[in-house]
């Protein structure tokens, strides 16, 4: 097989090189380099403001970058390229918000199934069913027909995984999902999170749940003011952090 | 007294609902209720197109189109009225009827102050709904189709009735340009009997009211039913979450 054809699948999910970005004079992301291989989960972390939100959206291109690339499965992300073409390139990136953003004038089931009908050209009545399975997964079968209103937090932003889920993305994007959430709420979210991630998915996530990060995450990546400090598996990251301001942001969460 | 009014009524009731018709065009109040309903019927997409422009991040619509809409709602309709007489026909060349004129006139003119409503019913959306059907592979179109619009438009309905109800006030001023409706037949109606501008005028004042006294009775009633559905199955503990409604609904 030749080189070309067998390069994009040895390609890592998702590969950051040297990417900037500032808003005016103030730069938010300093030269990121950054990998995430194919079934790996990775746990951003790191102190607010500091420039975790801003990566994970440019790596679906809901931000622009000023510098540097991103691939996608070996495609450039941020190559200028048709509007259908990125919107391909973003179906197959799923993406969970810190504020849900379920659409509120849908129900549930039609939350789930609305995007692979219009965007996929998936016949409704097997996009129906797909989402019933999806909702049934995420242990709301027995909410398809509310509407996200009636719905708890944690109900939500499970609806909201699935909602992402029912695309089939190869690769899963969350910032930080819990956040919004009132703590008894946290753990039902986390455990659908980690079930997707014993199945193999491929997660780049933003979190402040360490007890996930030590847990389910291959790697940590330590964000502090734009720049990645460390990048660690979780056992080390947590036990010997190399970087003081790592050392001194565990050592502020512990308290 | 009372005698005039019926009078009035029982010799002219035909001419005040359709006008000359079938000897002449078609006038009366159903020329004033089709004027209506055509010009908001039309301004509806008008308005769409209007507030899509003014978001868009091509200066090449935005400008343009916002400026048309400063000067829309910073002029008053009758100058808009006999701008659009004078101009129109210098541009076509042609002789363009009056209700035309007229209904183009409403539709910029409703059109300039609905975009205002569906601009704002798509900015409280806030940049969330956006993200989420842009992440999940929709584009521009299919999100404002599917995600924005439906909830923008759908909160919308109040302020539409509304605005159905100040177009019907606003075809009275038609008559500078001779469009065949409501009152310019009451009018020909006093120049026929010379003597009773009161009774005639009056009538005329009556059918206007309970025209938009109904129609706002009806605006009040869907706006109530959709501020209870929204407060219902989202927080049913917090009924007041639409109050912002109202305020629209009031301004038009
Ligand atoms: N649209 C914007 N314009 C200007 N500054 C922004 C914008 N969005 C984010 N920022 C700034 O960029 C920095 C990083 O923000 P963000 O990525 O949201 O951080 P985090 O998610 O780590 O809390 C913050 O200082 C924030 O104020
Ligand atoms: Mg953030």
């Amino acid at each position: 097989m030749s080189t070309s054809v067998s390069e994009p699948q040895a390609a890592p999910a998702i590969r950051i090189a040297d990417v900037c970005k500032s808003y005016g004079d103030y730069q938010v992301l300093k030269n990121i380099n950054a990998e995430v291989a194919r079934g790996e989960v990775v746990v951003i972390c790191g102190p607010s403001g500091s420039g975790k939100s801003t990566l994970i959206r440019t790596v679906n291109r809901l931000e622009e970058i000023s510098g540097g690339g991103i691939s996608f499965e070996g495609q450039d992300i941020h190559a200028p390229m048709r509007a259908s073409e990125l919107n391909k390139l973003r179906s197959r990136i799923g993406f969970v918000f810190q504020s849900f953003n379920l659409f509120p004038h849908l129900s549930v089931v039609e939350n789930v199934s609305m995007s692979p009908i219009r965007v996929k050209g998936v016949a409704a009545d097997v996009a129906h069913d797909k989402a019933l399975k999806l909702l049934d997964r995420v242990g709301l079968a027995d909410k398809a027909n509310s509407y996200p209103g009636q719905l708890s937090g944690g109900q939500q932003q499970r609806v909201a995984i699935a909602r992402a889920l029912a695309m089939e993305p190869p690769v899963m994007l969350f910032d930080e999902p819990t956040s919004a959430l009132d703590p008894e709420m946290v753990g039902e979210v986390l455990s659908v999170m980690k079930s997707l991630a014993a199945e193999g998915m491929t997660m780049l996530c933003v979190t402040h749940e360490m007890g996930f990060a030590r847990d389910v995450a291959d790697r940590i990546w330590f964000i502090d003011a734009g720049e990645i400090l460390e990048t660690a598996p979780p056992e080390e990251f947590f036990k010997n952090p190399r970087h003081p301001r790592a050392q001194r942001f565990l050592a502020d969460l512990r308290h | 007294m009372i005698q005039d009014f019926i009078t009035i009524i029982q010799d002219y009731w035909l001419l005040l609902l359709i006008g000359q018709y079938p000897n002449g065009p078609l006038g009366g109040l159903a020329n004033t209720l089709i004027l209506s309903a055509l010009a908001i019927a039309l301004a509806f997409p008008v308005s769409i197109l209007m507030a899509l422009a003014r978001l868009s991040k091509w200066w090449f619509l935005r400008w343009p189109m916002t400026a048309l809409v400063y000067v829309t709602r910073g002029v008053p309709l009758l100058m808009l009225i006999l701008w659009c007489y004078f101009v129109i026909p210098l541009w076509t060349g042609a002789d363009v009827p009056s209700f035309l004129i007229m209904l183009v006139t409403l539709v910029i003119y409703q059109g300039a102050f609905l975009s205002e409503v569906v601009r704002a019913g798509i900015v409280s959306l806030g940049q969330g709904q956006m993200d989420a059907a842009r992440a999940l592979g929709h584009g521009y179109m299919g999100a404002m189709r599917f995600v924005i619009l439906p909830q923008a438009l759908y909160n919308m309905i109040p302020s539409m009735i509304s605005t159905f109800v100040s177009t019907i006030k606003d075809t009275t001023l038609g008559y500078v340009i001779n469009v065949p409706d409501l009152t310019f037949a009451a009018s020909q109606v006093n120049n026929q009997l010379l003597t009773q501008p009161f009774q005639v005028f009056l009538i005329l004042a009556v059918v206007y009211y309970i025209l938009c006294w109904s129609l706002t009775y009806v605006a009040n009633r869907v706006e109530r039913r959709i501020a209870r559905r929204r407060a219902g199955p989202r927080n049913a503990r917090l009924p007041a979450e639409a109050a912002p409604l109202k305020t629209i609904t009031e301004q038009l």
